[in-house]
């Protein structure tokens, strides 16, 4: 088990060609001063995904790869959490988690030990704009897996045993976010930028609203939710178009249609009443927990690119204009990011940083400098190459794995994206030009739409804060209240 | 479970990878439902490598595979955390971001230039026993990060104002994972309360005030100490002509000198544990109170280390898992509980740990994971739970091994700590033929019949 891996006769050689390169290394160190430059580009070709559709309305859309016997499934609903009804928080995703908590066959425990028997796992979620069931195994176990995935979204019994369980379990979960102040920042952040829209309550429920769910509303948003004409089927991996579909026909085919018409999915509006710049007071916070968020309206496809291009110079990456200037340049933050999380055709843009808390105004301040830079200037050709390089590079390696080829035409599909766009995802996004970032930027980024949380020990940052941005209103961590549309305390 | 720092967290490092392995082997009771498995698992194709050894003592080990045009290389340094020199701890991994500063050729950050900025990535990761740095690029890339690998090998050469600065970030990083994080005080008591006198009782991400005393002098001292061929191993896996790839390392790093010194030998131990110990943290934002029972593990090359992996993921891998279907779903006492075979070069710890719910003390809580931990050793486990565990490992090993990161990444984990690159294949052979006695026989000698650490985690009082 421990045998050194060289032969002994080869270890001999190798000793006397040792005297020789460490002669040679004294006479010439370090002889390469350069980096050598690149060989030519060998460009990656990603295929676009074969579609097909069941009787009963079913989209099935399937992305062949040979090579790794793998297959990624996921089973998409097209509502989530944005359908949570105002005083009911939580409920898309405490219904999610509860689909593969018991069926009319099988117990949780027996649901889990059936997936994980099969080599993977199965797991669900809502998401804000859909909802799904995943699993990943080996080619042999694709039968069962599916069969799995069918009895769970078409058979799920939310037993009140485990509603109360999960419930528990969500509040419990709830108590530790509520003590992490990025975590903490980002629901208050998303509170402010949305308000009483679809995305303003936090889609994990809070404390107040978690308990008001009951069974007859888990029942209903699950009938509502998963039916065979609001989902699709994704299969990604080691499996041709028409053995999928063979697949699909027979775990799916003869899933009904319900007799009442699918409801159409809310418009997001970003309603934004509330104050626009947060303090949440955290005693004995390690850090400070710091978030900057605009909400996105509605865009284009060309605008979705645009969108991601700009991102990987701001926020996305660890070479990103904020990155360079709270971490690499300061030594503020072990890391400082941004993203723009896709609302279908809207987007929930975000800095998020975690800082020391003295140094809370400080990042304020820089995030802030960095999105005005962005309205400002156009981005130079050398970093826009670069960062879209980047951008690029991590897209293609994302869905170099079954499952992140699965999740990439999941996000499409929930964005009302055609799944062909995974073939020309990198022309879009070598399309965008410096003045379409600047443009963009100066249109929806400006100070007026900016919402800035910030979660931590108040008093080291506070007055720093308030005097840069004196609307800045501060509530205690115990007396936040995200069930509030329009502010943070309680009344 | 934190297992090892990286340099950032925005890309998956080794650290991840190694807990996605170990969190997505599962086990649970029979399978019962009219799904269970009729087909028997696939076989694992054998990784087909080639290893060898420059005149300068690297070792080189590579592995062609052409389903991406990407490469990754990856240098992994046989020092780790063990490693702080005295009153640093924490410097291994502030050394570790201290490599991505300025060589006598590369300006500072120059390899973000060479990897971001073509569409590659990088990253680093620093454990207890070794430290990693890996890129992946487009493979038109590879002789340049080649060169870069080894310019930085052997030419290092930071200046005071970027080591202060990136101190700076490391100190974030410190307050980010221990003291923002609500259970990061627990989590990283947990060695520091266990070993009695093995370096490895010295958290790995340090305290402010060791990296505060750090200097610049000792980053020259540790790189001289410890950066060299002959204790690196380079992995290249992915998209390359084999000749060429050679031609490349041979001109690169053949060139790196062999110091004159000799390779600094690392070989501490930790005395037997005489008796049963109890340790309480406390932290200012603790929700919920936690548990963690260790005991002393067996190292990575030990004969048992296979049946202690299989009797981990009988406990904890998965929901359908022991400690999970017992403290979470049943008694619900917990909001989680896990098991986690920490095996090390050295004395590792195998440590069960719960977070609790329902107001159940940190008391309680240790007493429901003994009970399960007792109850199998004490009663074999089934030849269907046995067999889900064997199908999720070969489930995890096709997952990890689908990039190039992913490949090399399983090599080097063989090669550094496990001790022979063989072990990428045979490893996976070695669980199958895991019974259910000898997860019987392991939790015995290892757990029933040897001493143990109790740490409980509590809300400090008034702090709230």
């Amino acid at each position: 088990m421990n045998a050194p891996a060289i032969p002994r006769a080869g270890l001999a050689r190798l000793a006397f060609a040792a005297l020789l390169a460490v002669l040679a290394a004294a006479a010439q160190a370090q002889p390469y001063t350069t980096p050598p430059p690149p060989a030519p580009p060998r460009p990656l070709a990603i295929s676009a995904p074969s579609e097909g559709k069941l009787g009963n309305g079913l989209r099935v859309i399937v992305a062949h790869r040979e090579g790794v016997p793998l297959v990624s499934v996921e089973l998409v609903a097209l509502a989530g959490a944005e359908v949570d009804p105002p005083r009911l928080a939580g409920l898309a995703s405490l219904g999610a988690a509860l689909m593969t908590q018991g069926t009319k066959r099988h117990s949780a425990p027996e649901l889990a030990a059936a997936a994980e028997a099969l080599g993977g796992s199965l797991d669900s979620g809502a998401g804000w704009n859909s909802a799904s069931i995943s699993i990943t195994v080996t080619t042999p176990k694709l039968d069962a897996a599916l069969a799995l995935v069918a009895e769970v979204a078409r058979e799920p019994v939310f037993a009140p045993d485990e509603i109360e369980r999960v419930r528990t379990q969500t509040l419990d979960q709830l108590k530790v976010a509520y003590a992490s102040p990025g975590t903490l920042a980002a629901l208050v952040a998303e509170r402010l930028a949305y308000g009483a829209g679809p995305y303003g309550h936090p889609a994990s429920g809070t404390p107040e609203s978690l308990p008001r769910i009951t069974r007859d509303d888990l029942v209903a948003v699950h009938r509502r939710t998963f039916r065979p004409d609001n989902a699709v089927l994704i299969l990604a991996g080691d499996i041709g178009a028409d053995a999928a579909l063979a697949l699909a026909r027979r775990h799916f085919g003869s899933w009904p249609v319900p007799a009442e018409r699918a409801a159409p999915p809310p418009r997001a509006a970003a309603a934004t009443s509330g104050p626009s710049v947060a303090i949440v007071d955290m005693a004995n916070s390690g850090q400070a927990g710091v978030v900057v968020a605009v909400g996105l309206p509605e865009r284009t496809g060309s605008e979705r690119a645009i969108g991601a291009v700009l991102n990987s110079v701001l926020g996305s990456g660890y070479s990103s204009r904020i990155n360079q200037e709270i971490r690499i340049k300061r030594g503020l933050s072990y890391g400082a990011s941004s993203v723009v999380d896709a609302r279908r055709e809207a987007a929930f843009f975000r800095v998020a940083v975690q800082t020391k808390n003295e140094s809370a105004a400080e990042v304020v301040r820089l995030v802030q400098e960095e999105i005005d830079r962005m309205m400002a200037e156009p981005v130079g050709a050398e970093e826009l190459a670069a960062r879209k390089a980047t951008l690029i590079g991590g897209f293609s390696r994302s869905v170099e794995t079954t499952a992140g080829l699965a999740v990439a035409i999941r996000s499409l599909v929930v964005a009302n994206r055609p799944p062909a766009e995974l073939k020309t995802r990198i022309e879009q996004l070598e399309a965008v030009t410096a003045e379409d970032i600047r443009r963009y930027a100066a249109a929806q980024l400006g100070p007026a739409r900016r919402r800035i949380a910030v979660a931590g020990e108040a008093n080291a940052f506070a007055a720093a804060l308030k005097a840069a941005l004196p609307n800045a209103v501060t509530v205690g961590r115990d007396a936040l209240d995200l069930e509030r549309s329009d502010g943070l305390g309680r009344r | 479970m934190i297992r090892g720092m990286q340099r950032t967290e925005l890309v998956r490092g080794v650290a991840a990878v190694l807990l996605a392995l170990v969190a997505i082997v599962a086990s649970p009771p029979a399978a019962s439902a009219d799904t269970a498995p009729s087909a028997a698992p696939l076989k694992v194709k054998p990784i087909v490598y080639r290893e060898r050894r420059l005149a300068n003592g690297l070792q080189v080990i590579t592995v062609e595979t052409h389903t991406s045009p990407t490469v990754s290389v990856q240098v992994w340094y046989h020092v780790g955390s063990r490693d702080d020199p005295a009153g640093r701890s924490g410097f291994a991994h502030l050394f570790e971001h201290m490599m991505f500063k300025s060589t006598l050729h590369l300006r500072a950050e120059q390899f973000d230039r060479l990897t971001e900025d073509v569409g590659g990535a990088n990253n680093a990761s620093t454990g207890d026993d070794v430290t990693e740095y890996h890129e992946v690029v487009p493979s038109n890339y590879l002789e340049t990060l080649l060169w870069a690998e080894a310019e930085r090998m052997m030419n290092l050469k930071v200046d005071e104002e970027n080591f202060k600065s990136e101190r700076a970030v490391v100190e974030e990083e410190y307050r980010q994972r221990v003291l923002a994080s609500p259970y990061g005080r627990f989590f990283n008591g947990i060695a520091p309360a266990s070993y009695l006198e093995h370096p490895y009782k010295r958290p790995g991400i340090g305290s402010i005030e060791d990296l505060e005393a750090a200097t610049l002098d000792d980053v020259v001292a540790f790189h001289s100490r410890h950066y060299r061929p002959d204790n690196a191993t380079l992995i290249v896996a992915g998209d390359f002509e084999q000749k060429q790839l050679d031609a490349w390392i041979d001109k690169y790093f053949g060139v790196v000198p062999k110091p004159s010194a000799p390779l600094p030998r690392f070989d501490a131990k930790e005395p037997p544990w005489q008796s049963d110990r109890t340790a309480r943290i406390t932290g200012p934002q603790v929700p919920l109170p936690a548990v963690a029972i260790t005991w002393l593990a067996p190292p990575t090359t030990s004969d048992d280390a296979p049946a202690l992996q299989v009797a981990s993921a009988v406990l904890a891998a998965g929901e359908s898992s022991r400690l999970n279907q017992s403290l979470v779903y049943r008694q619900r006492i917990a909001t989680q509980a896990g098991f986690n075979a920490d095996l090390r070069t050295g004395p590792g710890l195998l440590i069960a740990y719960a977070i609790g719910a329902g107001g159940k003390s940190p008391g309680d809580l240790a007493a429901a994971l003994l009970a399960e931990v007792t109850r199998l050793a004490s009663t074999p486990p089934s030849a269907a739970e046995l067999a889900k565990v064997k199908t999720q490992l070969v489930t995890a090993a096709f997952v990890s091994r689908q990039t190039p990161l992913g490949l090399g990444s399983a090599i080097g984990e063989a090669a550094v700590l496990e001790g022979s690159a063989a072990r990428v294949n045979t490893d996976l052979d070695d669980l199958q033929r895991v019974s259910g006695a000898d997860v019987q026989r392991v939790l015995r000698r290892y757990v029933l019949g040897a001493r143990k650490v109790t740490i409980e985690y509590r809300q400090q009082e008034g702090a709230k």
